[in-house]
């Protein structure tokens, strides 16, 4: 076989799940990003896991030298919550640094968590009491954002305390500090040697922060006070002041009115989801001459601090595998970066189907423009083959010659 | 009457008119529907002997009646500031319909003026228990109590009234207008009250501008929401010119003009007291340690008020000379010269340098001019433009009968309230379209369509008249100024699409000498090759700028992945929301 850098794409549905296997001096290298999905592919997550686990050596012998957690997301780690990774030989686990025991990550997820748990319960009640069924879909939508941030415990334990070496593994929580604090841009490993790890993102600057964290609106503070008395409205006057009716406000402006005390909980979740993607880590891996770029699920806000640093950006001309970042959604891929940044040939990667809610995931122009810069593959296309792409039934390579 | 602001209490006279319960008079009608619980609170009736005679209720949070009053007043106040300054009673009505104010609308930290159903909502909602700044930690907020917060609401309302357009987000500054003018409202209106200012004066020894809670506004509800400070301080430290390049959300955008015209108010008032405290300091300029004379206080408060009345109605006079569409912070600093110009044509008090400056710290110069001297901003004087056809006798008719309506306005603050308030015949007209077989604006019309090329208008689009009014001002030597405004505008929908929904949109404000002579053409040109090479790539440059301003939303919107087809053809359109734009998302 041809020496060279591999990938491998798991068609998981909406998820992502990618395998890179690097021939280094000491030999063929693994690294996995992500194992989730929230809607199936071609597969379920079962054989997903179970195909992963062969493709690294089998049951007995699997063996990962580096999981990548990018964020803490449902369709990036539901996929860890099976037994079987008990098994798994691990190197060590990457994770952003809101993965941390630093008080301020303690707080971040902390915010995020209880968000996104009282938001869900009312999302639910609001659906229940829905007046139309228009609300009521609505309603349901948004609390797909709510489920992919809530209830990814066991995933979480096994990448923070699972695998096989269960607690000896070594944690990585990026951008690394050195020991006078200095944020530290690269990465090395022994276990991969000749790999440098350029970490973008997450940034530990106030503004990113400041993304990560849902209350900086303010009608996140009805959501964030508790579950039970979080959503109600308070009584503003007593019992006698009640009046049936004393001007005629029509019955469509009421159910108008009657909608804004909702907490624009629709709207705030989609803020929830933007901002548990705030927090995803955003890498580029350096290989001898070669470059691939995993920004995650990455948003605005780290797009933009990582192209304002002069010394990303001109990384980020030299990409030749590009992981379409959030499933092929328009602002985890700036036009800047499609445009004007990336070379020709660009190999591009997207995790995604189409969901019924969001017809702009993957958005057409993006995925058309980023095939007239080079090659792009989706994960739910059909089986074929070309000389950059070979796609399976629910696997998709690629391979980039050294 | 009385109202509350926080731990402040004020006395607010506005002119008297018949009342029903709610209080609901002839243009607001406050009506307390509260949305959340999906019932009503029983209505103050002002003209209650009990209540008449004490005038008004006391301040109270647990009597929803006193909410009802609050609103009300400080709402007909924001519409007087509006009446005195334009030189004519504003109609509030759309479609036939009142501005309605719910005090207790929502369970939110929100408030906002709500196009749709023509009415201001207002929200309550629990402080925060954990950081609940200056209140009580899980106690009941609401928005209705804050002067500042109705007064804010109500620009926008009355905004939207006079420039309908000024919703939509065609480049970064429009949101940003209707944010910062909302609070140059609130702001001034807010320092217009003497017994305010007396004692932060006293506690800030005539320092009005040392961080107090004077400028900070709205601080109540700032502090309620948990982030722990006021909402928006209208004061930079330093006034950093580069944000005005860089900063995108409308309010801290809004902000940069804010502290702009706050600015030239501070100036304008540390010159008028200057001689007060030199006379109290015999001639030092040392103010002594310990309290201030009373008599000083009480002086130095009245010109701070006085200062602050005259800004907000040089502010709110620039309005007849805005552009129909697509403004800008440089076209309001424009509009602000040119209009206060022709009412006192030497800047003797030397407002408009001071409001030259404080646009100038802040980077904000207007497009197409190259120096901000005061006749360069002066707005365009056409020449070779026939005068508006006002010896029409339809026109004239029209022109008397508006004259007719202002005196009974004016005679109606007298108590002389015999007269209904009839709709406006401003408002009767601006319903009105090109279609309407109206004569006056068929004859407009038709002498814009004749005059196109050098109203920089495009002959082969339609062309819309979308208002015209007379203005009545009075000039300081006496004389009386009117004055004709006639807005006309046109759009071109080819790259809606692209536009996320909106279409381009041009036209031109025309301020006309009652004799028809034309004074000013305020123009915002679409693109087309039967306008002036000039006007051509500002309006070339206006596209770009609106299609650019477009992507930067797009790539910052949260939710534009989740939208719906229908709504990503719509997102411009659905991004003009106060709803949202207040909730701070």
């Amino acid at each position: 076989m041809k020496n060279g850098i591999s990938v491998r794409m798991y068609d998981v549905g909406f998820g992502d799940c990618f395998l890179v296997t690097i021939p280094t001096s000491n030999g063929d290298r693994r690294i996995l990003f992500d194992c989730g999905s929230v809607a199936k592919g071609r597969k379920d997550m079962d054989t997903v896991v179970d195909t992963l686990i062969r493709d690294v050596g089998g049951p007995d012998e699997a063996r990962i030298d580096v999981v990548v957690c990018t964020h803490r997301h449902k369709d990036h780690v539901a996929g860890f919550s099976r037994k079987e990774w008990a098994n798994v030989d691990v190197g060590e686990v990457w994770m952003p640094w809101t993965e941390s025991d630093e008080p301020e990550a303690i707080r971040i997820r902390e915010a995020q968590a209880r968000l996104a748990l009282s938001l869900d319960a009312h999302l639910q009640r609001q659906a229940a009491l829905a007046a139309t069924p228009a609300d009521r879909e609505r309603y349901e939508s948004a609390r797909e954002f709510t489920l992919n941030a809530t209830g990814n415990e066991t995933a979480m334990e096994t990448l923070h305390e699972g695998f096989k070496g269960r607690t000896d593994i070594l944690r990585r929580f990026l951008p690394e500090k050195d020991k006078d604090g200095k944020i530290l841009d690269t990465l090395k490993t022994d276990l991969l040697p000749g790999v440098t790890i350029h970490v973008f993102g997450p940034s530990r600057d106030e503004r990113a922060i400041r993304d990560m964290d849902p209350p900086a609106g303010k009608t996140y503070m009805q959501f964030a006070v508790s579950t039970e008395e979080g959503s109600n409205a308070p009584d503003p006057f007593s019992r006698d002041w009640w009046v049936r009716n004393h001007k005629t406000v029509s019955e469509t402006d009421k159910v108008h009115i009657a909608r804004f005390s909702d907490g624009f909980s629709t709207v705030v979740a989609g803020s929830l989801d933007s901002a548990v993607n705030g927090t995803s880590l955003m890498l580029l891996l350096q290989f001898r001459d070669k470059y691939l770029f995993f920004p995650g699920d990455s948003q605005w806000g780290t797009w933009n601090a990582a192209m304002e640093n002069n010394k990303f950006y001109e990384l980020m001309k030299r990409v030749q595998f590009y992981k379409v970042g959030h499933h092929g959604s328009h602002n985890a891929t700036p036009i800047q970066f499609v445009e004007k940044t990336i070379r020709n040939q660009i190999v591009c990667m997207a995790s995604t189907r189409s969901m019924k809610n969001w017809p702009h995931i993957p958005l057409t122009k993006l995925m058309d423009n980023l095939a007239k810069r080079g090659a792009v593959v989706r994960s739910d296309q059909p089986p074929a083959r070309s000389d950059v792409f070979l796609v399976g039934d629910g696997i998709i390579d690629t391979f980039i010659p050294l | 009457m009385a109202g509350r602001t926080s731990g402040n209490r004020v006395t607010i006279e506005i002119n008297d008119e018949p009342l029903r319960p709610g209080p609901s008079g002839e243009r607001l009608e406050v009506i307390d529907y509260d949305g959340a619980h999906r019932r009503f609170y029983k209505p103050v009736d002002l003209d209650e002997r009990a209540i008449l005679i004490q005038n008004g209720l006391d301040p109270s949070e647990s009597d929803p009646r006193f909410h009802q009053q609050m609103v009300y007043a400080v709402a007909m106040k924001t519409l007087e500031n509006f009446d005195n300054a334009l030189g004519r009673p504003l109609s509030m009505k759309r479609h036939g319909r009142k501005l309605r104010l719910f005090p207790h609308a929502l369970h939110g930290a929100n408030a906002f003026y709500d196009p749709e159903i023509h009415a201001v909502l207002f929200g309550y909602f629990r402080a925060d228990r954990t950081n609940p700044g200056p209140n009580l930690p899980g106690g009941n907020i609401f928005t209705c109590l804050s002067h500042d917060i109705i007064v804010h609401e109500m620009t926008h309302a009355i905004v939207h009234r006079l420039r309908r357009h000024f919703l939509e987000p065609s480049n970064r500054d429009v949101i940003a207008f209707h944010e910062g003018f909302a609070d140059i409202v609130a702001l001034l209106q807010h320092f217009s009250f003497t017994e305010l200012l007396r004692d932060e004066i006293q506690k800030t020894r005539s320092d009005i501008r040392l961080p107090n809670h004077l400028v900070q506004m709205a601080r109540q509800f700032g502090f309620a929401t948990g982030t722990g400070q006021e909402l928006r301080s209208a004061l930079d430290k330093d006034p950093d010119p580069k944000l005005y390049n860089t900063v995108i959300e409308p309010h801290r955008r809004g902000s940069i003009m804010v502290a702009a015209v706050f600015d030239a108010f501070f100036n304008i008032y540390l010159r008028r007291i200057r001689d007060l405290i030199r006379i109290a300091t015999g001639g030092t300029g040392e103010l002594p340690a310990g309290d201030l004379h009373p008599d000083l206080v009480r002086r130095i408060a009245d010109e701070a008020s006085s200062t602050a009345q005259t800004l907000l109605t040089m502010c709110i006079r620039a309005f007849d000379y805005l552009p129909p569409v697509d403004i800008t912070f440089g076209d309001y600093l424009r509009a602000l010269v040119t209009a206060d110009y022709e009412l006192f044509p030497e800047d003797k008090l030397r407002r408009r340098s001071a409001m030259i400056e404080g646009f100038r710290l802040r980077g904000i110069y207007p497009a197409n001019i190259n120096s901000l001297a005061e006749e360069a901003l002066l707005w365009e004087v056409p020449e070779g433009i026939p005068a508006l056809p006002v010896n029409d006798r339809k026109i004239i008719n029209w022109i008397v009968r508006s004259t007719e309506k202002v005196s009974r306005q004016a005679g109606r603050a007298r108590k002389t309230t015999t007269n209904r308030y009839e709709e406006s015949p401003e408002d009767t007209l601006a319903e009105e379209t090109m279609l309407s077989k109206d004569a006056l604006f068929f004859a407009l019309g038709a002498w814009a369509d004749a005059n196109a090329p050098k109203l920089h208008l495009d002959r082969t689009r339609p062309l819309q008249v979308a208002g015209v009014h007379t203005v009545y001002r009075v000039a300081p030597d006496g004389s009386l100024l009117i004055e004709l405004v006639a807005q006309f505008a046109q759009q071109n929908r080819d790259k809606v699409e692209s536009l996320g929904g909106l279409p381009m949109r041009g036209g031109t404000t025309v301020v006309a000498s009652l004799d028809g002579t034309v004074r000013y053409v305020v123009a915002k040109p679409l693109p087309s090759p039967r306008i002036s090479r000039d006007k051509q790539k500002e309006a070339a440059r206006r596209e770009e700028e609106q299609m650019a301003y477009v992507a930067t939303l797009d790539g910052r919107d949260v939710q534009l992945p989740y939208m719906s087809t229908k709504d990503m053809l719509e997102r411009m359109r659905l991004r003009m929301n106060f709803a949202s734009l207040h909730g701070g998302f």
